[in-house]
């Protein structure tokens, strides 16, 4: 299959092991990728606090590039695909459309609301399925026990986002069990990460970080998983504050979601960029040996 | 009952504590036959009146009216009358049943509100008129259909607290009023009769508005689609837009906008710094070597986007002069 690929700024910026890891993966699995140097930034949740209606005609000017070419657009982050599904949400407003459709059209743009934003983990789950990825596997997570961490906006508000339940998803955890780790259900997982205000109070967002981490450790998670860079920065990048503000050391190896697929299928850390991680990843991978089957 | 409806066995596990007694909390288990229709709130009733009266739970209208019977069903913050338990037993087996979190329990499933409540009055969720024009007696003020739209959902609360229960800005900041505490706010700031905008915004900018995670927590517990978080964004969009960059986090909403409008994309350091200011760049120095020790890119500019131009001609037509001045 073909899709648009939409790393999103963190990807190409300080998180890019992340698009190392998607590109990896897509080329097993037969996804060909093709990119966009006109793409903007989604707005990170933030440019839709100072200002909705441009907001979303930024993302209407994407989500129209991606319907010139006949694709659908893939997202490689939570907050991403949040962002551009909300665009297609609000579009729907006859009023937001006239404005966005009165800034587009005299750029020769014209969105016609038929693009589809697809994260990576719907891709792998929804269009490729777990029992094509599962048969694939050539290194099984065997006895890895593997705390999945969703990321606020790959699910809600869930009557927008139109995929899982907003609390209760299983996407991440049917895919953990395809690559043979053990999923670990734990409260965190779908909560906050605390990235949206760590430049506001720091020491709050860290609290909040400390607190999923805690939990997932408690419930005996070896190591996490998201499928959103900015709770990996949360996560790992200021896990040691996050320690800080909880009182104790922590130690919790967190993965991107297409590093997790990648090792299972055969790839080694240095090309799923592990080495980039401010919290070591080796006492996780070390529990999962080497490939079984070449 | 409909009468062709198969009973089904619901296991409950229900939390049972006395904060006056101290001791360690525990969960009781009780079964029952029911209709997976039933209410929870039926079944507790139905375990307080057959098997076990010391059984402790606040409800009053049975009918998601009241709000009185808010409380966590398998983790979730819900209404206890507006939840059926067939499709909880289909997912968990069973119904843990937990009081609402971010309050002092009381006894049972009862929590102390007050938590709750003394933020909500702090909104000061009252028309604030002027008092040099005071609205004649008996008279009323017109609204027009959209000024009424622009707050048709916050009316819809019935304070049951559920987005309280449910929100982690509040479990873990005392300075957050919570998602039912802004979303009312928002209804008085829109309110063309209420005089004291410019005080509210500026007020509550200060005193937690830029704590919300917009994580949507409060959006998906709320039983009466008033979309708390939705209304804490507009709230936002509003100081933005009346005040500028006066705070940390109207700054960091600004920081981006201008980010994307100069290269279409994010420049993390440079925004770092709008955001903090320098001193707060310099604070941040030890966490941010340690990060570029092993991601060097987060000192680099991205390259612009190509087309750039489109997206500088998008902000002309639609943005926000006094977002831009500050």
């Amino acid at each position: 299959m073909r899709l648009a690929y939409y790393p999103g700024c963190v990807a190409q910026e300080s998180g890019k092991e992340l698009d190392m890891a998607t590109r990896w993966v897509c080329r097993a699995l037969g996804i060909e990728l093709v990119a966009f140097p006109s793409f903007s930034c989604c707005g990170s949740g933030f440019v839709d606090e100072a200002n909705e209606v441009l907001n979303v005609a930024l993302n209407a000017r994407n989500l129209a590039i991606a319907e010139k070419a006949g694709l659908d657009l893939l997202t490689i982050c939570s907050t991403c695909q949040g962002m551009l599904t909300l665009a297609n949400v609000r579009l729907a407003d006859p009023k937001v459309k006239a404005r966005v459709d009165a800034a587009l059209g005299p750029l020769g743009i014209h969105y016609g609301g038929s693009t589809k934003v697809k994260h990576l983990l719907r891709v792998l789950t929804e269009d490729i399925g777990v029992e094509a990825i599962r048969a694939k596997v050539v290194r099984p997570l065997a006895g890895l026990k593997v705390g999945a961490f969703y990321g606020c906006h790959l699910l809600r508000p869930s009557d927008e986002m139109q995929w899982q339940t907003g609390e209760e998803p299983h996407a991440f955890e049917d895919l953990l069990t395809a690559v043979g780790a053990d999923p670990v259900y734990y409260r965190g997982r779908v909560m906050c990460c605390g990235f949206p205000i760590q430049f506001v109070k720091p020491e709050t967002a860290s609290r909040i970080a400390g607190r999923q981490i805690e939990d997932a450790k408690a419930h005996g998670a070896d190591a996490m998983a998201t499928p959103c860079p900015l709770c990996h920065i949360s996560l790992d990048a200021y896990q040691n504050q996050a320690a800080k503000a909880v009182g104790h050391r922590l130690d919790m190896p967190v993965f991107h979601l297409p590093q997790v697929v990648g090792l299972a299928l055969g790839a080694t850390p240095e090309e799923l960029g592990l080495p980039r991680h401010l919290v070591p990843t080796d006492p996780a991978v070390a529990k999962i040996g080497r490939p079984v089957r070449a | 009952m409909f009468a062709d409806e198969k009973l089904i066995n619901v296991p409950f596990d229900v939390y049972r504590y006395d904060a006056s007694r101290g001791g360690e909390p525990r969960y009781q288990h009780y079964e029952l036959r029911l209709a997976p229709h039933t209410p929870i709130l039926t079944g507790l009733l139905r375990i307080r009146d057959e098997l076990d009266p010391t059984l402790s739970l606040r409800y009053s209208c049975r009918s998601a009216i009241c709000g009185s019977c808010a409380m966590l069903v398998n983790s979730k913050s819900r209404l206890a009358c507006h939840t059926p338990v067939g499709p909880e037993v289909r997912e968990h087996g069973r119904i843990v049943v937990d009081p609402m979190r971010n309050q002092p329990i009381l006894r049972d499933l009862v929590v102390d509100q007050q938590p709750f409540w003394s933020r909500y009055e702090k909104m000061e969720p009252h028309l604030i008129l002027d008092p040099k024009h005071p609205m004649p007696e008996g008279r009323t003020t017109p609204m027009s259909p959209a000024q009424v739209e622009r707050f048709k959902e916050t009316p819809r609360c019935i304070s049951c607290a559920a987005c309280f229960s449910a929100c982690p800005a509040v479990e873990a900041d005392p300075a957050f009023p919570g998602p039912m505490a802004l979303a009312k706010l928002y209804r008085f700031v829109v309110d063309p009769r209420d005089t004291a905008q410019t005080h509210r915004l500026r007020t509550i900018q200060t005193e937690g508005l830029w704590l919300c995670l917009r994580c949507h927590l409060c959006t998906e517990a709320c039983p009466k689609d008033v979309r708390p978080s939705e209304r804490i964004r507009d709230l936002k969009e509003l100081a933005v837009q009346a005040q500028g960059g006066t705070e940390a986090g109207s700054r960091h909403a600004i920081g981006f906008l201008k980010n994307i409008e100069e290269r279409g994309t994010l420049n993390e350091l440079k925004l770092v710094r709008q955001t903090s200011g320098v001193t707060g760049l310099a604070a941040s120095l030890p966490q941010g070597v340690r990060i570029w020790r092993k991601k060097p890119e987060v000192t680099k500019s991205p390259p612009p986007i190509e087309d750039l131009d489109q997206v500088k001609k998008i902000y002309a037509a639609l943005k926000d002069e006094k977002a831009e001045e500050s």
